[in-house]
């Protein structure tokens, strides 16, 4: 049962809607689906020479920079306010995330190992996707890559070892614009893997595609309040479906996996629409940077010492980490 | 070597001249409430407050802080609240840039090593690539035909190459938000005691 154990709300009409002018009104309703189709038009219609990754990384930093003013300006909780160490720790792993990560996932990421697998099989790349319309075709790269992400992050939650890998992210007891970079690198590494690399597509579509990822995704993690129209809500992630994820609720937390497409979550029943505000684990416990870069393997030490160590009786002895199964 | 010179780097010092007529007792009866944080552990002799912190939740005002010290001195002037705080994370963001400087270091070396073996890969015969397909959609819709495709270059190849960039940029954050936080977060302390001292 949702919320024995922590306040969540469940259901769109218990969730309080943005306050104020007309105006703010206005602008806190249309902003998402304005953006994401002033972008999708953009990235459909710019010349080439504009339409490359790194115009899309500029856009990815100039819009995270606009989501920090917003979320400085109309925090959607005082109890998630960025302060100087969250800031300064989340840059911490989006900075990780851009090199070393970045570094490792080029030698034995999904782009690796798919060629590998190509080659040694001698199969070509889906030709014939490149003949989609391009919409069609971000649709489809976006999806997929979504499903897999949406199996992974669940399996993370059924399974023990795939577990201790994503439990630190679950320690973060708020929600701002950097918190999805939040995590033990195992499990990021793990969670951007996808079968995309199986198909040829125009660079275009990916740069579409990955606009779905930015004017939808980032919304994951950010306290900042929406009105997100109705069916925003019924086929994307939002904070709040991510918040319900977070929540210090354990029944509560195994929804929502998604990570754009929340209608993946709703064709395999795992969809909670609410929100919570008490975020993380162990009644909301900080985990610091050393201990979220341990965990896995300290815990998973001990669980092995627990089942194969001398004079070991219960198995679950060694554990502390709480078992998503 | 002496300690004194570097720590600080991740002690953050100062001094607070208590209220006439307020006791030692009163200024720590007054900063109370801020050592009652979850996973704030706080010790108090006549004189001196000692306290630590683990864990610490993210909206605890002293969450920078993992221990420090204060004390009451019975200056000339009249009684002072004399404190030295200890902060990991100002320690640890001041050493970020040392460690994303490494990572720039270790991209180039890696990338200089890389350099044989793709330029035997250079030798293998490229499949002639073919041209890319426009949906009729898409060509009805006005987007962009795809670029007919160019023989590779040199200039292209070599850009592919992992780029030391980002760890660079990250390095010179790391420094833009340490010198922020010492500075700042140094001030929002002494003005959060102040506040909490003379608040009724």
């Amino acid at each position: 049962m949702i919320g024995t154990q922590a306040p969540v709300t469940v259901g769109w009409e218990n969730i309080p809607k943005v306050e104020g002018g007309r105006a703010k009104q206005l602008f806190f309703t249309w902003f998402q689906p304005a953006v994401l189709f002033a972008l999708l038009a953009f990235w459909y219609y710019a010349p080439n020479s504009i339409a490359v990754t790194s115009t899309a990384i500029g856009i990815g930093i100039g819009f995270k920079l606009l989501m920090l003013g917003l979320e400085w300006l109309v925090p959607r909780h005082d109890s998630w306010r960025l302060t100087w160490k969250e800031l300064t720790t989340d840059l911490f792993y989006v900075g990780l995330g851009y090199t070393v990560l970045r570094m490792v996932d080029s030698y034995i990421g999904d782009g690796a190992m798919i060629e590998a697998v190509q080659q040694s099989f001698n199969w070509d790349k889906f030709a014939w996707f490149t003949v989609l319309p391009l919409l069609v075709q971000a649709f489809l790269i976006s999806f997929v890559f979504d499903f897999g992400q949406y199996w992974m992050h669940r399996g993370m939650h059924n399974w023990y070892p795939l577990w201790l890998t994503h439990a630190p992210h679950h320690y973060i007891t708020q929600l701002n614009i950097n918190k999805g970079a939040v995590g033990n690198p195992v499990e990021l590494f793990l969670i951007g893997l996808g079968i995309g690399g199986f198909f040829d597509f125009l660079p275009r579509a990916a740069l579409l595609a990955g606009t779905l990822g930015l004017a939808v995704g980032t919304y994951q993690h950010i306290n900042v309040r929406f009105n997100s129209p109705k069916w925003w809500r019924f086929l994307f992630n939002t904070t709040e479906h991510h918040s319900v994820h977070h929540s210090q609720d354990y029944e509560a937390t195994r929804s929502n996996y998604s990570g754009t497409w929340i209608i993946i979550d709703r064709m395999f029943g795992t969809c909670v629409d609410g929100e919570a505000e008490l975020l993380g684990m162990e009644g909301g416990r900080r985990m610091s940077v050393a201990e979220t870069m341990l965990y896995p393997f300290t815990e998973g030490w001990k669980s092995i010492k627990g089942r194969f160590g001398k004079g070991h009786l219960d198995p679950s002895e060694g554990a502390t980490a709480v078992p998503a199964e | 070597m002496n300690l004194r010179f570097i720590d600080w780097i991740w002690h953050v010092r100062g001094s607070l001249a208590l209220a006439p007529g307020q006791s030692g007792d009163d200024a720590f009866a007054r900063l109370d409430p801020l050592f009652r944080e979850r996973n704030t552990h706080h010790e108090r002799t006549d004189d001196t407050l000692t306290f630590s912190k683990k864990d610490q939740a993210a909206q605890d005002k002293m969450a920078i802080f993992d221990g420090g010290v204060l004390q009451i001195d019975k200056g000339e002037a009249g009684p002072v609240m004399r404190y030295d705080l200890i902060s990991r994370g100002l320690l640890f963001c001041f050493l970020a840039p040392l460690l994303f400087l490494g990572f720039a270091q270790l991209t180039i070396a890696i990338g200089n090593l890389e350099k044989p073996s793709t330029e035997a890969a250079k030798k293998k015969p490229e499949k002639k690539k073919a041209e890319l397909p426009m949906n009729p959609i898409d060509k009805a819709l006005g987007a962009p035909a795809p670029d007919k495709p160019k023989k590779k270059d040199k200039d292209k190849d070599e850009d592919k190459k992992p780029s030391p960039t980002p760890a660079y940029v990250f390095a010179a954050i790391f420094a833009t938000l340490y010198g922020v936080g010492r500075i700042f977060e140094a001030r929002w302390i002494k003005a959060l005691f102040k506040k909490s001292l003379l608040g009724s």
